[in-house]
C-alpha cells in the first residue's frame, strides 16, 4: 500500500496557496509587469524544487503558449508592449496558479474537509468534481472511437456531432450520474451529519510550512525589488 | 433458518398505468444460506433488489402494496441509508460506480462512511482485496471490465452487512474469478451471512446456492428440483455453424507489443487468423483480450510489431477509414457507446448493407415489435443485442466480439449463438470473440486463443475450450 502516491502539499494548503497566486499575480501584472514577473518565476522555482515538478512540466508549456497568442494579440492591436506582457503574464499567473491544485489528490482534499467537519454534500461534491475532468476525457474518447467503428463522417458536421456525439455522451453522462448517485448511498454515504471516519489522516508537514513561507518570500521579494 | 430479508404478498408497478412486475409475490432469504434468484430478461429481479434495500420507494417511485421486512424489521418510511447499513448492495455497471483513483481509497470510501477505525479499514481492504485478487495501489482507471466488477464486489464485502444482495456480479468475471467469488460469499454464508445472487450465468452459481428461486409473471416460485432447473439453464449451447475457414490469412500478428503509461498489456504477440475462422480469446481479467481486439480493429496501434490484415487491400498501413470499419464490426463490451439514432429501426439501417439486410437482422434479433423504441429506454440485453444487429446489418467480413452474451437469459443466450453461427455460415465472416461464458464459448468457435500476461500461452481447438471450461471432466 506504500506505492501510493501522496498529495506533494497538505490540501487546503494547496487551495490556499492557488488562490494567492491567482490573486497576487494578477493584481501585479495589471500594476506591475516586472514585479509580477520576478513573482511567478519565484513561485515556480519553488514549485519546482519542492514535488510539483512533474504538474509544473504539465502546465508550464500550454500556458506559455496561451500567453503569446493572447500577448501578440494584444499587441498587434496597437496596444503596446508594456499591455501586451500584462496581460500575456496573467495567463502564466493562471496556469501556475493551478500547478498546487493539479498535485492533490481528491481523496486527500476529501478526508482534509471531512477531519474539519465540513458538511458531506461539499466533499462529495468535491470528489466527483475533481475526477470529472479525466472522466469526461475517457467518455468523450470512446465515443470518438465508437462513432468510428459505426462509420460515422465528421465530426464537424453538426448532424453527426449532436446525433453520434452529443446523445451517446449525454446518456452516458446521465447514466454515470444515475449510477453513481446510487452506489454512493448504497454505500452508506449520507448528506445527514452521521459520523464518518478518516481512513487516512492528512497533517500538514513540516515541508508545507516550508512552501508557504517561500511563496510569502517570492511575494514579499518581488514587492521590494 | 432465520429470515433475513421477506416480500410479503408485495405488488409493484413503476406507473399508475404500466403493467405490475410483481403480482402479490411473496419471497424471502435466510441467514446462513446463498439464495439464487433466476429469471428471464425484464421479468424483476432486479426490482426485488430494488425492493429489499429500499432504492424502491426511496430513490424509485412507483406503487407499491405489500410488506417487506429486513433482519424482521418492515422497511417502509425507512430511508435507505438506514436500510443500507444492514443490506450491502452490488449493483450492475460496475464502470459507472468508482468514485476513487485507486482501489484501496475505493474500497475505504464504504468503510469511512460507516464509521469504522482506520486499523479495521486497513484490514478489510486487505481481506476484501485478497478475497477478489485485487492489488490496493492499483490506479482504478486502468482496471479491466471484469476488474472494476471485482473491485465494486470487493467494496461491498468489505463493508460487512449481515445480508448481501448481488445483482449480475460474475457479469464480467473471469472463470477462476467467478469461482473464487462463489467460494468467497458460501463461506460467508457458513458463517451466518444471508446471500441473495441474481444472476443470468446460473452454470457457476447452482452448485453453491441452498436455494434457487425463480421469478416469472410476477410471482416467485422456489424451485424444488433445483437440479433438473441447474441442468435446464446450464447445458452446453451446440454448435451449429460449419467451419468455413478458407485458408487464406487476414491478419498475421508479428511480435506485437503494446503498452500504456510503460505498462506492457501485449508482449511480443504472434499469431494467424484466416479468413472465416471462429476464433475464442480466453484468459483472466485483465490479461490482455481486449486489447488485442483493440489492436485488430486498428483502435489502437501496436507499440512494437505489426499486424498485415489481408481484409482491405487498398487500406494503407496503421490506417483506419469508413470503408474499413465497414468491413470490421466491432462490438463494444458497453453498448451505450455504440448506439445513437431514434429509433430501433434506424440504429439498424444505419450504414447497413441494404435495407433487406436491415430487415432481416430486425427480424433474426426479435426486434419487430420495438423497432420503434428509442434504443436507450431499451433493457441492458436488449441494447447488447442491438448493438451487435445494428454492427452485422453491415455485413461485416470480420466481426470484433467483445464479451457480447453478458446481461442475456440462458434463451437468449442460445438464440444469440444460434444467430451468430447462422450469419458466419451464411457470410464466412471471420469472427473473434472474447467470452468467459462457458455455456457458449464452444458453439462460437473453431480455434481458441489463451492470453496470459499478454502473449498467447497455449492454443487449441474446440476439445481445447471444452478442458479450459471444466466442461470435459462434466462429461467425464
Amino acid at each position: 500500500m506504500s506505492n501510493i502516491k501522496k498529495s506533494a502539499v497538505y490540501p487546503l494548503l494547496g487551495i490556499a496557496v492557488s488562490v494567492f497566486v491567482l490573486i497576487f499575480g494578477l493584481i501585479t501584472a495589471a500594476k506591475d509587469n516586472r514585479c509580477c514577473c520576478i513573482f511567478l518565476a519565484g513561485v515556480f522555482i519553488v514549485f519546482l524544487l519542492t514535488g510539483f515538478h512533474r504538474a509544473c512540466l504539465r502546465v508550464i508549456l500550454p500556458a506559455l503558449a496561451v500567453a503569446a497568442l493572447f500577448g501578440l494579440i494584444t499587441y498587434l492591436s496597437g496596444r503596446g508592449f508594456d499591455k501586451a506582457l500584462s496581460i500575456g503574464l496573467r495567463f502564466i499567473a493562471i496556469g501556475i496558479a493551478v500547478i498546487p491544485g493539479m498535485s492533490i489528490r481528491p481523496v486527500d482534499l476529501t478526508r482534509n474537509l471531512n477531519a474539519l467537519k465540513v458538511p458531506r454534500g461539499i466533499t462529495l461534491g468535491m470528489l466527483i468534481a475533481l475526477n470529472f475532468t479525466p472522466l469526461l476525457k475517457a467518455e468523450i474518447k470512446q465515443i470518438r472511437e465508437a462513432m468510428k467503428t459505426r462509420g460515422t463522417g465528421s465530426i464537424i458536421n453538426l448532424k453527426i456531432l449532436y446525433r453520434a456525439f452529443l446523445i451517446p455522451l449525454v446518456m452516458r453522462l446521465v447514466n454515470i450520474s444515475d449510477t453513481l448517485a446510487l452506489s454512493v448511498e448504497t454505500r452508506g454515504f449520507t448528506l445527514e451529519g452521521n459520523d464518518v471516519s478518516v481512513y487516512k489522516k492528512v497533517s500538514p508537514r513540516i515541508k508545507d510550512g516550508a512552501v508557504a513561507a517561500l511563496i510569502a518570500v517570492c511575494a514579499v521579494g518581488a514587492l521590494i525589488i | 433458518m432465520k429470515t433475513a430479508a421477506e416480500l410479503k404478498n408485495v405488488s409493484f408497478s413503476y406507473g399508475e398505468d404500466t403493467g405490475k412486475i410483481l403480482d402479490n409475490a411473496d419471497f424471502r432469504i435466510n441467514y446462513g444460506e446463498i439464495t439464487l434468484l433466476s429469471g428471464d430478461s425484464g421479468q424483476g429481479k432486479s426490482t426485488v433488489l430494488s425492493l429489499i434495500c429500499g432504492i424502491i420507494p426511496n430513490l424509485t417511485p412507483g406503487v407499491l402494496d405489500g410488506e417487506i421486512t429486513v433482519d424482521s424489521e418492515s422497511t417502509k418510511d425507512k430511508p435507505l441509508r438506514e436500510i443500507c447499513r444492514k443490506v450491502g448492495v452490488v449493483l450492475q455497471n460496475a464502470d459507472s460506480q468508482i468514485i476513487q483513483q485507486t482501489v484501496e481509497d475505493e474500497i475505504a470510501f464504504g468503510c469511512e462512511n460507516f464509521n469504522f477505525s482506520p486499523e479495521s479499514i486497513k484490514e478489510l481492504i486487505k481481506e476484501s482485496c485478497e478475497a477478489m485478487s485485487l492489488s490496493p495501489e492499483r490506479q482504478t482507471r486502468t482496471l479491466s471490465g471484469g476488474q472494476k466488477q471485482r473491485l465494486i464486489t470487493a467494496s461491498t464485502l468489505a463493508t460487512r452487512q449481515k445480508i448481501l444482495i448481488l445483482d449480475e456480479p460474475l457479469a464480467n468475471l473471469d472463470f477462476s474469478s467467478s469461482v473464487q467469488l462463489m467460494k468467497t460469499l458460501k463461506s460467508l454464508a457458513e458463517n451466518g451471512y444471508a446471500v441473495l445472487i441474481i444472476e443470468h450465468r446460473t452454470d457457476l452459481v447452482a452448485d453453491y446456492a441452498d436455494r434457487i428461486c425463480e421469478i416469472s409473471g410476477g410471482k416467485v416460485y422456489e424451485i424444488e428440483n433445483t437440479k433438473e432447473f441447474s441442468q435446464s439453464k446450464t447445458g452446453i449451447i451446440p454448435d451449429t455453424a460449419e467451419n468455413m475457414n478458407s485458408g487464406e490469412t487476414a491478419f498475421s500478428i508479428k511480435s506485437v507489443s503494446f503498452s500504456i503509461n510503460k505498462k506492457e498489456i501485449i508482449k511480443d504477440l504472434s499469431a494467424d487468423i484466416s479468413k472465416g475462422d471462429r476464433i475464442l480469446l480466453m484468459g483472466e481479467n485483465g490479461c490482455g483480450k481486449t486489447t488485442l481486439l483493440r489492436l485488430l480493429a486498428r483502435l489502437y496501434k501496436p507499440t512494437d510489431g505489426e499486424i498485415i490484415q489481408s481484409i482491405l487491400s487498398s487500406l494503407k498501413k496503421g490506417k483506419t477509414s469508413k470503408e474499413w470499419f465497414r468491413s470490421v464490426g466491432v462490438v463494444y463490451q458497453n453498448p451505450d457507446y455504440q448506439l445513437f439514432m431514434p429509433t430501433v429501426r434506424t440504429e439498424i439501417e444505419y450504414n447497413a448493407f441494404s435495407k433487406e439486410y436491415a430487415d432481416k437482422m430486425i427480424e433474426l434479433f426479435g426486434f419487430s415489435s420495438l423497432e420503434s423504441r428509442h434504443p436507450q429506454s431499451l433493457s441492458e440485453g436488449q441494447k447488447r443485442r442491438l448493438s451487435i444487429a445494428a454492427v452485422l446489418a453491415s455485413k461485416p467480413r470480420v466481426l470484433l466480439l467483445d464479451e457480447p452474451t453478458v446481461g442475456q437469459d440462458y434463451n437468449g443466450l442460445k438464440k444469440m449463438t444460434d444467430i451468430l453461427n447462422a450469419i458466419h455460415k451464411d457470410t464466412g465472416n471471420t469472427m473473434i470473440t472474447v467470452t468467459h461464458d462457458k455455456r457458449c464459448a464452444p458453439a462460437l468457435c473453431d480455434k481458441a486463443f489463451l492470453i496470459e500476461n499478454g502473449t498467447i500461452a497455449k492454443s487449441g481447438g474446440k476439445e481445447f475450450v471444452e478442458q479450459y471450461f471444466g466442461i470435459t471432466e462434466e462429461k467425464q
